[in-house]
C-alpha cells in the first residue's frame, strides 16, 4: 500500500506586494497590490509504506509548502493527495492521529514544565491508552536515553536533548508516517548520528514511513534510499541517492593554502591536461574542483611536489551544491520509473507516472 | 552618527505605515475613547456649570487633547525591550556600535512622529468637529504645548525603558509592565484630571513624574495654567527628564553586568 | 467518548499543566493577580473619584454603578480565565504555531484557548463577586433563591458574547498578516459596557447594544438585579445575544481556518 500518493499537486498563494519607499508605503495604506505565486507546480510522486525519503531543494523551492499540504495544514489548490488513505485536509482531526510531525525550528513541547508533563498532555490530546502510552514511552525513552531528562523543563534542555524529546512527542501515538522538517538543523555531529540511528531503527522495527526535508547531505546519505529534489515548485529529480550522486554530485573540491603567492595561470599549468577547474580565493589560497571519476591523489601529486603548501582541505559536495549544479546544467534528470516502487498491489499506480516533472527548467 | 539614529526614526516611521489597518483602527480607538469620556463627563457634570474649576467645554477639550497627546507619547518600548531580553536578542543589539537605549528611544520617536502626523493632527481636526472644543488662540500656547508633549514623550519613554529593562531582573516582567501602564494612565491624568483627586492624593501626585506626562501639557492647552506658571510646568518636566536619567543608567549598568556575567 | 467530554477532559489536563508551570514561578502568579486587580482598581478609583463630585451618573447612584462594575468584573474575569489569546496573531500566525495546532487532533480553537488559559483572572471574578454582594447589601436589594442561578445564566451569556467577539477578532489574523490593531479597538469599546448606557448618545448606545453588545456584559444583566427595568426582557436577551455571537464568532473562526489552510504563508 502507498503511504503517500500525490498526483498533480498544485499550490498557489496570493502575496501582498509592498511598494517601495515612503510614497509606496502611503499608496499601500489605501490599496494593496497582490501577486499570485505558485509555490508547488503540479507535482506527482508516490511513497510506499516503510520507505525513508529525502525531500530536498533550496529555500523557497516549495518543500515546506508540500509538507504542509501532506500534513493537512494547507489545502491544495488542485491535484489529488492521499496520505495514509486519508485526504489530509478533510477529516483533519482523524487524519493527524496517524501521522507524527517534527518541525526542527519549532517546539511542540511546553516550555516551562518537565518534559514528561508535555508527553502526558499529548497522550490526552491524541487519546492514547494509558498502558500503550507507558509501553511506548518506556521504549522511546530507553532508545533515546532520556531517563534523566524527563523531569527537566524544556527551557533547560540543550538543543540536542530537546530534539530527542520532540521526536518522542511526535511518536507517542505510534504514527505510521513521520514528517520531519529539518530534524538535524543546528545539532552537533554526535547528536545528529544518534538521531539518524534512531530513525533508521524506527523504520526497520516499526516500518514507519519517514519523509524528511534537510540541507544536510549526510542525513540523506545515512537514511534515505530515495531522494526527491525540488526546484521552483517542480520535481527535478526523483530517484535513488547513489544515482544522484554519481550523476550530479560528481566532484570534490580541494583547497590549497600556499606559502608563496600564486596565480591562476601558474596553478592551472600544474594540472595541465587534467579536467579540473581552478579558482583563486586570494594570492595564497586556491581551490581546485575535481570530477568524481578522477582520483584526488592524481591532482595532489601534481601540486604537492611543485609548490610549498601550508594546508590542504578536501570538501565533499553537499546537497545544496548538487542541486546548484543541476540548476546550472540547465536540464534535469527524468524521474525514475515509479511503477517499480508500487510492488503491483495498486493497479492504478503504474499510470501515475509524472511526465512533466522531467521537463527542462530555467 | 546622528544620521544613523535618524535612520532608526525613519525606518520605524515606515514600519508604522506598513501596518495600515493598525493606523485606521488607532484613529477609531482614540475617537471612541474621547467620545466615551466626553459623554461620561457630560453625565458627571449634569446640571453643574463647573467642577473643580473646569467648565464643560474645558473638560471636553482636556479629554480630547490628553488622549491626542497620549497618541504621541505612548509606545510599547517596555514590551519590546522586555521581549528582546527574554528571547536573548538584546545581546546581539548590545555588541552593535550604537547605544541600545538611544536606538530604542529613536524607534519610539519614529512611532510617535507617525502618530502625531497621521493620527493626532487629523484626529484632533475630526474631534473638534464632532465635539464642542475650545482650542487656544494664542500661537505661543500652541508652541509651548508642542514643546511640552515632547517632554511628555521623553518622560514616558524613560519610564518605559526602566520597566522594560526590569526583564533582566525579574523572570516575568509582564506584571510590572502592566502595573506601570495602569499607573501612568491613572496618575498622569488621562482618565481623571489630577484636580479631581482628593487633596491628599494631589499632594502625593505632585511629587511623582506622572503628572508631567499628561496633566501639565493638558492644563497649559486648556488655559488652566497661564503666565509664569507655564514656565514652572515646563521646568517640572525638564527636571523629571533629567532626574530619570540617573536610575536608567544605574539599571542599565547593572543589566549589562548581569548580561556579561551570566550570559543573559 | 463524546467530543464534549473529551474537550472538557483536555481543559482539566491543560489546567493542571498550567498550574505546574506556575508553581515554578509562584511570584509571577501573584504579580499577575495583583496587576489584574490593580487594573480593576483603576476603574473603581475612577468611579469613586467621579462620585466625589456628583451624586449621580445619568440617574444611577454610586452603589448602583459599583454594582454594575462588580458584575462586569465577574463576567470578564471568568472570560479571561478561559480565553486570553491576545497575542494570537503574533504567536500563531507570524511565528507559525498555528501549523503545529493543525497537526493535532482537537479543534483548533479549543487548542488555542487551552494554550492561553489565564487562571489568575479568576481572582478578578472573585473580587467582582465580593463587590457585587457588598453593594447588594448597601442597596438593600431583595434576595430570591433563584438569583444565584440567574446570575450564572447571565454571566455565561456575557462570557459567550466576549468569546464570540474575541474569537472573531482573533480570526481576522487569518485574513490579514499585518497586526490589525482591532484587538485594542474592541478592548477599548468593551470598557464602556460597564457604565449606564443612558449617558451615551444614541449611536453609541446602539453600538453597545446591538453591534458590539458589550452593554450585555454589564449594565443590562445587572439591571435585572437592580430592578431598574425599562423593558423587562432586556436582561433576558443576554444569554440569547451570547449564543448568537458565540455561534457567529466560531463560524467566522472556522471559515478563517479554512482560508488560512487555503492561502497559507
Amino acid at each position: 500500500m502507498l503511504a503517500i500518493d500525490v498526483h498533480q499537486l498544485r499550490k498557489q498563494f496570493k502575496v501582498q506586494k509592498n511598494r517601495e519607499g515612503l510614497k509606496g508605503a502611503f499608496k499601500d495604506l489605501f490599496k494593496r497590490e497582490h501577486t499570485e505565486v505558485t509555490a508547488v507546480k503540479d507535482i506527482s510522486f508516490q511513497i510506499p509504506q516503510g520507505e525513508i525519503c529525502g525531500y530536498i531543494g533550496e529555500n523557497g523551492a516549495g518543500k515546506s509548502t508540500t509538507i504542509k499540504m501532506l500534513t493537512g495544514i494547507l489545502v491544495p489548490t488542485s491535484g489529488k493527495l492521499l496520505v495514509n488513505g486519508f485526504v489530509p485536509h478533510k477529516d483533519r482531526e482523524k487524519f493527524v492521529q496517524g501521522i507524527g510531525v517534527v518541525f526542527g525550528q519549532r517546539s511542540q513541547l511546553w516550555w516551562d514544565i518537565g518534559v514528561i508533563e508535555s508527553f502526558r498532555l499529548l497522550r490526552k490530546v491524541y487519546r492514547v491508552d494509558e498502558t500503550d502510552f507507558r509501553k511506548r514511552l518506556d521504549e522511546l525513552v530507553e532508545t533515546l536515553q532520556l531517563q534523566e531528562l524527563l523531569n527537566r523543563p524544556v527551557r533547560k534542555l540543550s538543543l540536542g536533548q530537546r530534539m530527542r524529546c520532540e521526536l518522542v512527542a511526535a511518536l507517542l501515538h505510534n504514527p505510521s508516517i513521520l514528517f520531519l522538517d529539518e530534524p538535524t538543523i543546528g545539532l552537533d555531529i554526535v547528536v545528529k548520528t544518534e538521531i539518524r540511528e534512531f530513525l533508521k531503527r524506527l523504520n526497520r522495527e516499526q516500518g514507519t514511513t519517514i519523509l524528511l526535508t534537510t540541507h544536510d547531505l549526510q542525513d540523506i546519505e545515512a537514511l534515505c534510499s530515495r531522494v526527491i529534489m525540488l526546484d521552483d515548485g517542480r520535481i527535478i529529480y526523483d530517484g535513488g541517492l547513489e544515482e544522484l550522486k554519481s550523476r550530479w554530485g560528481k566532484g570534490r573540491e580541494v583547497q590549497f593554502q600556499f606559502t608563496d603567492p600564486v596565480t591562476l595561470a601558474k596553478v592551472s599549468e600544474l594540472t595541465g591536461e587534467l579536467e579540473v577547474r581552478w579558482s583563486l580565493d586570494n594570492d595564497l589560497t586556491a581551490k581546485v574542483w575535481i570530477p568524481r571519476e578522477m582520483n584526488v591523489s592524481e591532482v595532489l601529486s601534481r601540486v604537492v611536489g611543485r609548490l610549498d603548501i601550508s594546508d590542504i582541505k578536501i570538501f565533499e559536495t553537499n546537497t545544496d551544491e548538487i542541486v546548484r549544479e543541476i540548476y546550472q546544467s540547465g536540464s534535469a534528470e527524468a524521474p525514475r520509473d515509479l511503477s517499480a516502487l508500487t510492488l503491483g498491489d495498486d493497479p492504478d499506480a503504474a499510470e501515475k507516472e509524472p511526465v512533466q516533472a522531467g521537463a527542462a527548467k530555467r | 552618527m546622528m544620521s544613523m539614529y535618524l535612520d532608526f526614526v525613519r525606518i520605524r516611521f515606515l514600519m508604522m505605515l506598513a501596518y495600515r489597518v493598525n493606523y485606521y483602527s488607532g484613529i477609531v480607538i482614540y475617537a471612541i475613547n474621547i467620545g466615551a469620556y466626553y459623554f461620561l463627563w457630560k453625565a458627571i457634570f449634569g446640571e453643574a456649570e463647573t467642577l473643580q474649576g473646569f467648565t464643560v467645554i474645558q473638560m471636553s477639550t482636556y479629554v480630547a487633547v490628553s488622549w491626542m497627546a497620549r497618541a504621541f507619547y505612548f509606545n510599547n518600548l517596555d514590551r519590546e525591550i522586555s521581549n528582546e531580553i527574554v528571547d536573548g536578542s538584546v545581546a546581539i543589539q548590545i555588541i552593535r556600535p550604537y547605544s541600545y537605549l538611544l536606538v530604542k528611544m529613536m524607534q519610539g520617536f519614529g512611532e510617535g512622529l507617525f502618530r502625531l502626523l497621521l493620527f493626532m493632527i487629523p484626529g484632533m481636526i475630526v474631534v473638534s468637529f464632532i465635539f464642542p472644543l475650545e482650542l487656544p488662540t494664542d500661537p505661543m500656547q500652541w508652541i509651548v504645548f508642542f514643546v511640552m508633549i515632547w517632554f511628555s514623550f521623553l518622560i514616558n519613554t524613560q519610564l518605559n525603558l526602566l520597566t522594560g529593562l526590569g526583564a533582566f531582573f525579574f523572570e516575568n516582567n509582564q506584571g510590572i509592565m502592566s502595573m506601570k501602564r495602569i499607573m501612568v494612565d491613572l496618575l498622569s491624568g488621562v482618565v481623571v484630571p489630577i484636580a479631581f483627586f482628593p487633596g491628599w492624593a494631589i499632594s502625593i501626585m505632585n511629587w511623582l513624574p506622572f503628572q508631567a506626562i499628561t496633566y501639565l501639557p493638558g492644563s497649559v492647552f486648556t488655559g488652566r495654567i497661564q503666565g509664569a506658571d507655564v514656565w514652572n510646568a515646563l521646568l517640572v518636566q525638564v527636571a523629571w527628564t533629567i532626574v530619570l536619567i540617573v536610575p536608567i543608567l544605574l539599571v542599565w549598568r547593572a543589566a549589562r553586568r548581569r548580561l556579561f556575567v551570566q550570559g543573559g | 467518548m463524546s467530543r464534549f467530554a473529551f474537550t472538557l477532559g483536555l481543559y482539566r489536563d491543560y489546567l493542571a499543566n498550567y498550574m505546574k508551570t506556575k508553581l515554578s514561578y509562584r511570584a509571577d502568579f501573584w504579580v499577575e493577580v495583583l496587576s489584574d486587580l490593580l487594573f480593576n482598581g483603576l476603574n473603581l478609583v475612577f468611579i469613586f473619584i467621579v462620585f466625589l463630585h456628583t451624586p449621580s451618573l445619568g440617574g444611577w447612584s454610586e452603589a448602583e454603578v459599583v454594582f454594575v462594575y462588580g458584575y462586569f468584573m465577574i463576567a470578564s474575569g471568568v472570560f479571561s480565565t478561559f480565553f486570553s489569546a491576545w497575542n494570537f496573531s503574533e504567536r500563531y500566525i507570524v511565528k507559525g504555531e498555528m501549523d503545529r495546532v493543525l497537526t493535532r487532533p482537537a479543534h483548533s480553537l479549543t487548542q488555542v484557548m487551552l494554550e492561553n488559559m489565564d487562571p489568575p483572572a479568576m481572582f478578578g471574578a472573585l473580587v467582582g463577586l465580593a463587590i457585587l454582594i457588598s453593594s447588594w447589601a448597601t442597596l438593600g436589594l431583595p434576595f430570591h433563591w433563584y438569583d444565584p442561578l440567574v446570575l450564572i445564566v447571565m454571566v455565561m451569556g456575557s462570557c459567550f458574547i466576549y468569546m464570540g467577539i474575541y474569537t472573531a477578532m482573533s480570526a481576522i489574523s487569518f485574513y490579514s498578516d499585518a497586526p490589525t490593531g482591532i484587538g485594542p479597538l474592541i478592548y477599548n469599546i468593551q470598557n464602556y459596557g460597564r457604565y449606564p448606557v443612558e449617558i451615551y448618545n444614541k449611536t453609541i448606545k446602539f453600538l453597545l447594544t446591538w453591534l458590539l453588545p458589550f452593554a450585555f456584559v454589564g449594565v443590562y444583566p445587572a439591571s435585572y438585579f437592580l430592578g431598574r427595568l425599562e423593558e423587562w426582557w432586556m436582561p433576558w436577551l443576554t444569554p440569547v445575544v451570547g449564543l448568537v455571537f458565540l455561534t457567529l464568532g466560531v463560524a467566522f473562526w472556522n471559515y478563517g481556518v479554512k482560508r488560512y489552510r487555503g492561502a497559507g504563508s
